[in-house]
């Protein structure tokens, strides 16, 4: 007997504990309704719900807890109903319940529900049980299916929209600007100043460059009658073997002659 | 210029034919930092190294259709560096395996009075351009995140404008011809970067 109450007690306890954090929790969500409300965002709701759905869940968990007994064994019954003030009684309700009145006592004793709300409930039966079971059973399991088919979709639409949400928010790089860096190092896209079309390397420099040719051209056939030392009698000719238009000589000749002056000096290839 | 593909031909000179295996992507400013951060972590352990280059391409025109193309690039910001001359040849083509753009590569450093010498010798400049950026490595690999800068006045360097808003990211390995793993190993590290950037070989006749 003892044992019981301690358990009646115990488990009260716990209940009492749950209940107040469950109604912080509604407080605290309706006062955000209430006063933020141009400012909540979806997620922020989605929260709230989230904590006070897991408050009704640790609540349901407390109750079917093996220590707590069944609380539909115990009855509350009003001894004394007094309409003056009960400072007690408002001190443990925080203010809420200052009476305890006839008015009061229905409400809060209540076991069955409001009578409106039994009328529907046995409504609700009577259709129930007019269908038949084979029928029922068939609706039960076409409202699976579709449950199930809807929660395929979303996790589907969830996990692409992950990938493609990511994309345009994060784009690190761009494409058309890789292209462009790429053509400015590679053949100078964009980089001339006397060409401002930045068109290939082979097309036509324009008479100044042309000229500015002719005349190194020259300047070097002299430099070469006037005698230059052995040492650059290689590259001269190299040179020269291009002014002479020898095409298939001409790359060879200077790479190896270039390839020769930095390796082996005197040593002609 | 086009000499027969190197790697075929039979190695009877005193240098060996290095070949630079390449990668290119870009990056937008805005992630460069998540890039570099990236880099660090996947590179090898030393102190980032910033560069500010200023390359010059020269041209020697012949009778063919396609000049010569020489490229000498200095440094901006380390003083007394040595210059740097590059050739580099045509990419091959052909083997659809090969994960990375395959091109000859020749380089040397040379002294101060390179553009003399290579006026001289009737290169004439094509175009310049200033390349702002970070330097890392990881192995023999080399990857290089520079913004390009265009050169308004022809010598200045002081007046440039960014030439997009993007940062090109190059991965490069200079090996001998034939060492074709390379590029797997690249791939490999190209995939570690993704989807930050995307490397790629990029080949630039695509582009003209």
């Amino acid at each position: 007997m003892q044992r019981e109450e301690k358990q009646l007690e115990a488990s009260l306890d716990a209940l009492l504990s749950q209940v107040a954090d469950l109604k912080n929790s509604l407080g605290s969500f309706i006062y955000k309704l209430e006063n933020e409300y141009d400012r909540l965002t979806w997620p922020s709701v989605l929260d709230s719900f989230a904590l006070l759905s897991g408050q009704l869940n640790t609540l349901n968990k407390v109750l079917k807890h093996e220590k707590t007994p069944l609380f539909r064994n115990q009855v509350i019954i009003p001894l004394v109903l007094s309409p003056d003030r009960d400072e007690d009684l408002m001190r443990q309700t925080e203010g809420r319940v200052p009476v305890f009145s006839h008015e009061v006592v229905p409400d809060h004793l209540r076991t069955k529900p409001d009578p409106e709300v039994e009328e529907q409930e046995k409504q609700l039966t009577t259709d129930a049980a007019r269908i038949g079971a084979d029928a029922a059973q068939k609706q039960i399991q076409s409202l699976n299916k579709m449950c199930s088919n809807l929660l395929e979709k979303i996790n589907k639409e969830e996990r692409e929209s992950e990938s493609g949400g990511l994309r345009p928010n994060k784009q690190t790089f761009n494409p058309a600007d890789t292209n462009a860096l790429v053509a400015a190092v590679a053949f100078g896209k964009g980089l001339s100043n006397w060409r401002p079309s930045g068109s290939s390397g082979p097309s036509q420099p324009g008479q100044p460059g042309a000229g500015t040719v002719l005349a190194g051209a020259s300047g070097l056939q002299q430099v070469q009658m006037a005698g230059a030392p052995s040492q650059q009698q290689p590259m001269l000719s190299g040179v020269q073997m291009a002014q002479a238009g020898q095409p298939g000589k001409m790359p060879s000749g200077i790479k190896t002659n270039i390839k020769s002056a930095s390796m082996h000096p005197y040593q002609r290839l | 210029m086009e000499a027969p593909p190197v790697t075929m031909m039979p190695v009877t000179g005193g240098t060996i034919n290095m070949m630079e295996y390449l990668l290119q992507g870009s990056v937008l400013d805005h992630s460069l930092e998540s890039l570099i951060h990236r880099l660090r972590g996947l590179c090898d352990n030393m102190e980032p190294e910033t560069f500010v280059d200023h390359e010059m391409v020269f041209l020697l025109k012949g009778q063919q259709a396609s000049p010569f193309v020489l490229r000498a690039r200095r440094s901006l910001d380390r003083t007394g560096a040595p210059w740097h001359l590059r050739y580099l040849g045509q990419p091959e083509m052909g083997d659809k395996n090969r994960h990375a753009l395959v091109r000859n590569c020749v380089d040397i450093a040379t002294s101060e009075n390179l553009t003399d010498f290579l006026m001289e010798m009737g290169f004439r400049m094509d175009h310049e351009f200033v390349a702002r950026g970070h330097l890392f490595r990881k192995g023999i690999m080399k990857i290089v995140v520079y913004k390009v800068f265009r050169i308004l006045v022809p010598g200045n360097t002081e007046n440039t404008e960014a030439l997009s808003l993007s940062y090109l990211v190059e991965l490069s390995v200079v090996a001998p011809a034939g060492q074709d793993v390379v590029s797997d190993d690249m791939r490999n590290f190209a995939e570690q970067l993704k989807p930050l950037v995307h490397l790629e070989k990029i080949d630039p006749k695509r582009l003209m």
